[in-house]
């Protein structure tokens, strides 16, 4: 009876729906899930291993497959302007499963001195106005005539 | 080495002896041709033809070295070896006369085997050093070691005794001498001895230590000396300011036209990203064969310098002030309007046919006549000088002045004012039998010339049949007289454009056809400006006291400070920060002649085009295009909006200012004489050219004056005249 | 290269089509005169043991006074003027006839050769210049003849002047002969001052002027082309063929060069007449010929000798032998230093004319004999000729001032054995590379004794080759 039921269940997609509903709850409600749909074009929900200094949390479902498992959810005050560099260096490693354990339980990164010279995690800044131009090393091609000099 | 007077007795006796050989042969017929076979194909030749030359007529090229089309024959790097069939030993092609039923073979084994040998024998001591030589991309050497060298090399170096090795030699601020790549062709010390004029080449010592250089260390003082960079097939002579610029392959070339003298010599200006990196001379027998002179080629970096690259306006502190074209070009049109019809322009010496009919129509249309040109030319109240252009033009065209047989300058230095035309009559001199005299001063011309003196009485006298050179003259079969616009612009230049131009007509030269009446221009824009309508010098623009002056590229100084009219809107329209510049009261930035597609007529009235090969700097823009925008703003908008409809324009005025390339036929030499012979005769004073020496030559016009080469020229010259072995 | 091609077709005639005409004559000239002689069938058939009586130069070894008086005496100057009265053909003809070919190395036909320069003149005067640089080494024989014989190259040039319408002679003299240029300006003053030349030489109606020039001693000024452009003033750098100096020589005006025993012989043929002097010798070969011997044989000199000799019986003869005997011969150099070397074998049959050396791939050249036994380093002695040579060539075109150079690279190191035996057939190569490829003939005179080494020495450079590695492998 009970497998039938099972089966049942599992015909209908009654699962998907109550996941679904599990992953509503652990969003906070219909509003905040519909605004990670738009923030982020999917809803999942997982366990929480951690947070980082600029706010974003890493979370870990197993229920997916290997290589969608693990993702990040960047910081709410980047809304729509996340992008992969903001992912710190001791938190891609785990990301990318270069190691199973976050870095706050990773001993060979717990054990690592940090030095003054060591810079902080900086995010790309190619399209803003912090980019990053080379200085020209070309001659001008030009030299304008200046009627002050005389 | 130098055979030149030989070449020069040979020649003549040669020629004697032709005639003599004709004359006894058949008096009728022509000299008959001779067959020959390169590879099995026939063809006819002249006698007399190399077997070089006959292969080229059937299209086969056979390679060399040291030959060249306008040099004597060395015939010494043996690359053009070729075999003959019967013939134990091959023989250099470039040297031997055919003679009737060779049978020649240029890529047979002998010669295949000839020819890697030389080609082998020329790198076993030449430098590895492609990827730093600049010749590297257009070497004639890589070229030929490519298509006839040996693949591999048998050059064994036991002893480390390593290449030849040869110190490199300063010969000025222009040319960049690496000894070492040498290949001994001497067709550098050909071209100096024979078509410069300067022995200051040679060589010295004797087997593998000969060296090509000047005797003793001094500059090779010529004002064609660039052209031995391009005659050096390897990279021992190169281009100094563009060492390590860019290579051949990097760069996009440009036909176009050198505005530096009147010549209009044909040039390829060879840029790279919008910067105009070296002109070289482009060929065309008819003006500049395959030459180029100094400051035409050189003066390209001048191109670069104290460029007019926004429009400005004077603040009313009296500093000029850059502002965009619209607030320039309502400045303008306010101060244009204001003045009514009391508007002027005066006209420099790189105006193009463009901008020269667009300004006239403009201020036609305002009401005004007053145009000008800086140069003067004898004119006066009713009877012009420039009604008829035979009067300011170089008659005979360049190319016929090589063919003269005897030739009088009156009051210029063709050497410098227009070198090229200076190796035509070198040319002349060296080759056939052309005789030069000179009124004005004492100058070298780079060829045995007489001089008459320096006073402008001797003109009186030769006019009036007293001075013996005027019997010389009458007895010549092709005689010339070549005054320079220098002298026509003195203040009796009436006197002498009257006076010679009637003495002139007298003339019966050999030929009905041939024209003795030359004068020799120094600008660019003057022949183009006359033919338009505009009046020479500009006295009567100061006269008229205008409102607003327009002074297109006027950097000549005629308007300086001191005459400038007063209360008067001064507007400058070039490209060059130079004499024009601070004087006006609002700049208009225009184009230089690298960057417009324009019409300049030169001195024998050939109009020809220059193209663009970059665009303008900064806001700059073509110069008639800017006229064109003003005329709107005033509110009288001319009748053209792109290149052709101001062409069609052109044609309208003077239909050969768009026959480009063409040399239009000049008449009613009489009929200008009977106009120009009412004049009154007036001689004064001592006659003087402004170029005297090399060192006068470099820096004439705005472009030169702002060209870093140039100025580093004249210091080489001022700093070579305390040494011992310069002039 | 469209635009070369286009280039060529456009070009300034005038530089060759002057020379064509006189040029396509000259050829036919050449064709007619070898059609016409046609050499006479040879009879004799031992030659050599010349008879006193019978040699030119009498004076040859300073024993008599060698000015005007002591010339009288020896037959110089005798009958000059019915000579040059018999006429230019006349001359022309006796030179012809006695089959005298130049002296100077290559062997022209002197008579063709004289007989270009008598074409209608165009108004330019003709020259005869002599060619008295005698650089070449091992040869000795003009120099005797001017040191204690000048009257006769005075007279020669006379009679050869005449015979080609010269309007006078330049001597060019090698700048090192300072006793011998000394002489000659003697001898040419006594000849002026006795009216021998100078206007109307010999009361013939003639006029005639002898001028010597000293060079400055290049080897390459014995070229003939090279030796006109010297005595223009200008450096001495061979010109290139056509035009030849027949059509334009010196001061562009034609030119014969010839050598100086060619002229110094001229007198005595005309005396004598052609067909005694056509006596001596094998056809095509005759006449008497001075030869030098130096090297190691018992007795160098310089000897008046019959052509056609064999090239034994004039070492034995007049040399006392090769030292140490014949069999200590190693090999003879026969002709001057640009003729290729031939060894012992081909020496014993050699016969000391243009024909009979041609035949033993060398050449008779300037008839200066180099005889090396067995003690000589002969790859050391080849060596150092190019050296020589690659110290005279001129530079002016690329086979002789690379290739030369080339040469004596790679022979330095054959001296101590210091290279590959694939490099004795690459320098066989270079030097075919550099023959006939040159504007003159110094690029073949550097090229032949490379030539003659490798064709009958190659055994001995790969022994060299050897041994260096021997020694090479026991260093180590």
């Amino acid at each position: 009876m009970s497998k039938l039921i099972k089966n049942a269940v599992n015909f209908f997609g009654v699962q998907q729906l109550l996941r679904l509903g599990a992953d509503v709850k652990q969003n906070g409600g219909i509003i905040k899930s519909i605004k990670k749909l738009y923030r982020m074009d999917s809803i999942k929900a997982g366990r929480l291993v951690g947070q980082d200094k600029y706010g974003n949390k890493y979370y870990e479902n197993p229920h997916f497959f290997f290589g969608r498992n693990r993702w990040v959810e960047y910081a709410e005050y980047k809304n729509l302007e996340y992008d992969a560099t903001q992912v710190p260096a001791e938190w891609f490693g785990w990301l990318h499963y270069r190691t199973d354990a976050p870095p706050y339980a990773d001993i060979a990164k717990l054990q690592t001195k940090k030095y003054k010279w060591m810079m902080d995690h900086s995010e790309n800044a190619t399209g803003t106005k912090d980019a990053y131009f080379p200085y020209s090393t070309v001659n001008a091609k030009f030299t304008a005539w200046d009627p002050k000099k005389k | 080495m130098l055979r030149v007077p030989l070449t020069r007795a040979v020649l003549a006796q040669s020629q004697r002896a032709g005639v003599l050989a004709t004359s006894k042969r058949m008096q009728s017929k022509a000299p008959e041709k001779v067959e020959v076979f390169i590879d099995d194909q026939p063809v006819m030749v002249l006698p007399g033809t190399t077997v070089l030359q006959a292969a080229a007529q059937v299209g086969i090229e056979i390679p060399r070295f040291c030959y060249h089309e306008r040099l004597a024959v060395a015939g010494n790097c043996r690359m053009c070896l070729v075999e003959v069939e019967k013939s134990p030993k091959p023989v250099a092609a470039c040297a031997m006369p055919v003679m009737k039923g060779w049978r020649i073979k240029t890529n047979s084994e002998m010669t295949r085997r000839a020819r890697e040998g030389v080609m082998e024998f020329l790198l076993a001591n030449h430098p590895l050093d492609c990827p730093i030589c600049d010749q590297g991309g257009e070497c004639d050497l890589q070229d030929q070691a490519m298509s006839f060298g040996s693949d591999r090399s048998r050059f064994t170096d036991i002893d480390h005794a390593g290449k030849r090795a040869v110190e490199d030699k300063d010969i000025g601020p222009l040319i960049k001498t690496t000894m070492t790549r040498c290949i001994h062709c001497t067709r550098c010390i050909r071209f100096a001895s024979e078509v410069a004029g300067v022995d200051d080449l040679g060589t010295t010592g004797r087997g593998n230590d000969m060296q090509v250089g000047t005797y003793v260390e001094k500059l090779f003082l010529s004002e064609i000396s660039g052209n031995v960079i391009d005659l050096c097939p390897v990279g021992a002579l190169t281009n100094k300011p563009y060492s390590f610029v860019a290579r051949p392959w990097e760069i996009r070339r440009i036909d176009s036209i050198d505005v530096l003298d009147a010549l209009g010599s044909n040039i390829t200006v060879n840029t790279r990203t919008g910067e105009v990196l070296r002109i070289l001379p482009r060929e065309n027998e008819d003006i500049n064969e395959e030459w180029l002179s100094d400051k035409s080629r050189f003066a390209c970096d001048g191109l670069k310098r104290q460029r007019l690259i926004t429009p400005m306006l004077r603040k009313p502190d009296g500093e000029l002030e850059a502002v965009e074209w619209e607030t320039a070009l309502i400045g303008v049109a306010q101060a244009v309007k204001n003045a009514g019809s009391k508007v002027a322009a005066v006209a420099g010496s790189f105006v193009d046919a463009e901008q020269l009919v667009a300004v006239k129509d403009l201020l036609n249309r305002l009401g005004s006549e007053l145009l000008c040109t800086e140069q003067k030319f004898p004119t006066s109240d009713g009877l012009s000088g420039i009604d008829f252009r035979s009067n300011y033009l170089l008659n005979s065209s360049i190319a016929a002045c090589e063919d003269a047989d005897l030739v009088l300058l009156v009051g210029t230095n063709p050497r410098y004012e227009a070198p090229l035309l200076n190796t035509r009559l070198r040319k002349g001199y060296v080759h056939k039998e052309l005789d030069v005299a000179v009124i004005g001063p004492q100058i070298d011309l780079s060829y045995r010339h007489e001089h008459l003196g320096s006073n402008a009485s001797i003109i009186q006298d030769i006019v009036s049949g007293k001075h013996p050179f005027a019997k010389r003259l009458k007895s010549a079969k092709r005689p010339l007289i070549i005054v320079g616009a220098n002298a026509l612009s003195r203040n009796d230049g009436k006197a002498f454009l009257s006076s010679l131009h009637s003495f002139a007509n007298q003339l019966k030269p050999e030929n009905s056809d041939w024209k003795v009446w030359n004068v020799l221009q120094t600008n660019a824009s003057q022949v183009a400006a006359l033919d338009i309508g505009y009046k020479p010098g500009v006295d009567e623009v100061i006269a008229a006291g205008p409102k607003v002056l327009f002074l297109l590229g006027a950097d000549n100084e005629a308007i300086n400070k001191d005459n400038i009219p007063k209360d008067c809107f001064v507007v400058y329209l070039g490209h060059h920060g130079d004499n024009g510049a601070p004087l006006s009261h609002a700049i208009l930035p225009g184009a230089a002649y690298t960057e417009k597609q324009a019409t300049y007529v030169n001195t024998e009235g050939r109009a020809q085009q220059t193209l663009i090969a970059i665009t303008p700097p900064g806001m700059a823009r073509e110069d008639w295009k800017i006229i064109r925008a003003l005329s709107e703003v005033i509110g009288t908008s001319l009748p053209y909006d792109n290149l052709d409809e101001i062409r069609d324009r052109l044609e309208d005025i003077a239909p050969h200012l768009v026959r480009y390339g063409r040399l239009e036929e000049n008449n009613f030499f009489a009929q200008a004489e009977q106009l120009a012979k009412s004049q009154s005769v007036a001689f004064q004073g001592e006659i003087d050219v402004k170029q005297k020496s090399l060192a006068d030559f470099y820096m004439t016009d705005s472009i030169t004056r702002a060209s870093p080469t140039m100025a580093k020229c004249v210091q080489a010259i001022k700093k070579g005249q305390g040494r011992a072995y310069t002039y | 290269m469209a635009l070369a091609i286009k280039r060529i077709s456009s070009i300034p005639k005038q530089q060759l089509a002057a020379l064509s005409v006189p040029l396509t004559k000259k050829y036919q000239i050449r064709g007619n005169a070898t059609q016409v002689s046609a050499p006479p069938p040879q009879t004799k058939t031992k030659f050599g043991n010349l008879s006193d009586q019978d040699r030119i130069f009498t004076n040859l070894y300073g024993r008599h006074d060698w000015r005007l008086k002591g010339a009288l005496k020896r037959g110089d100057w005798y009958k000059t003027k019915e000579i040059l009265e018999k006429g230019v053909d006349w001359i022309l003809n006796e030179m012809k006839a006695s089959g005298l070919r130049g002296r100077g190395g290559a062997g022209f036909p002197t008579g063709m050769k004289w007989s270009f320069m008598n074409k209608p003149s165009d108004g330019r005067p003709k020259y005869l210049v002599v060619n008295a640089d005698e650089g070449e080494p091992g040869t000795c024989k003009d120099r005797e003849i001017m040191r204690h014989d000048p009257h006769k190259l005075i007279e020669g040039c006379l009679i050869a002047g005449r015979a080609m319408g010269a309007r006078a002679a330049y001597i060019y003299i090698r700048g090192e002969f300072y006793n011998e240029a000394s002489n000659m300006q003697i001898a040419i003053a006594e000849a002026y001052q006795a009216g021998l030349i100078g206007k109307n030489a010999c009361n013939s109606g003639y006029d005639f002027d002898v001028f010597m020039h000293r060079g400055a001693g290049a080897y390459i000024c014995g070229e003939e082309t090279a030796l006109i452009e010297s005595l223009e003033g200008k450096q001495g750098k061979p010109r290139l063929k056509p035009p030849f100096p027949a059509d334009v020589g010196v001061f562009g005006c034609p030119t014969t060069v010839s050598n100086v025993e060619t002229v110094a012989v001229a007198p005595t043929i005309c005396r004598r007449g052609g067909v005694w002097f056509a006596s001596f010798g094998r056809t095509r070969n005759s006449g008497t010929k001075l030869f030098n011997i130096s090297g190691h044989v018992n007795n160098p000199c310089t000897v008046e000798e019959e052509m056609s000799i064999p090239l034994k019986e004039l070492i034995e003869r007049h040399c006392g032998g090769v030292r140490g005997g014949w069999d200590n011969l190693l090999g003879i150099i026969p002709g001057g230093s640009s003729t290729p070397i031939i060894p012992k074998d081909v020496c014993s049959e050699a016969i000391m004319d243009f024909d009979g050396l041609v035949a033993c791939q060398t050449s008779l050249g300037t008839a200066a004999i180099i005889v090396m036994d067995k003690s000589t380093d002969v790859i050391k002695a080849i060596a150092r000729l190019i050296a020589f040579y690659k110290h005279e060539s001129c530079g002016q075109c690329t086979p002789c001032r690379e290739g030369v150079s080339w040469m004596n690279k790679v022979m330095t190191r054959f001296v101590t054995g210091n290279a590959r035996p694939e490099e004795i057939d690459m320098l066989w190569e270079v030097s075919k590379q550099i023959e006939g490829h040159s504007i003159c003939a110094l690029g073949d005179g550097a090229a032949w004794p490379v030539q003659g080494l490798i064709r009958h020495f190659r055994p001995e450079i790969e022994n060299r080759m050897k041994e260096f590695k021997k020694r090479e492998a026991l260093e180590n």
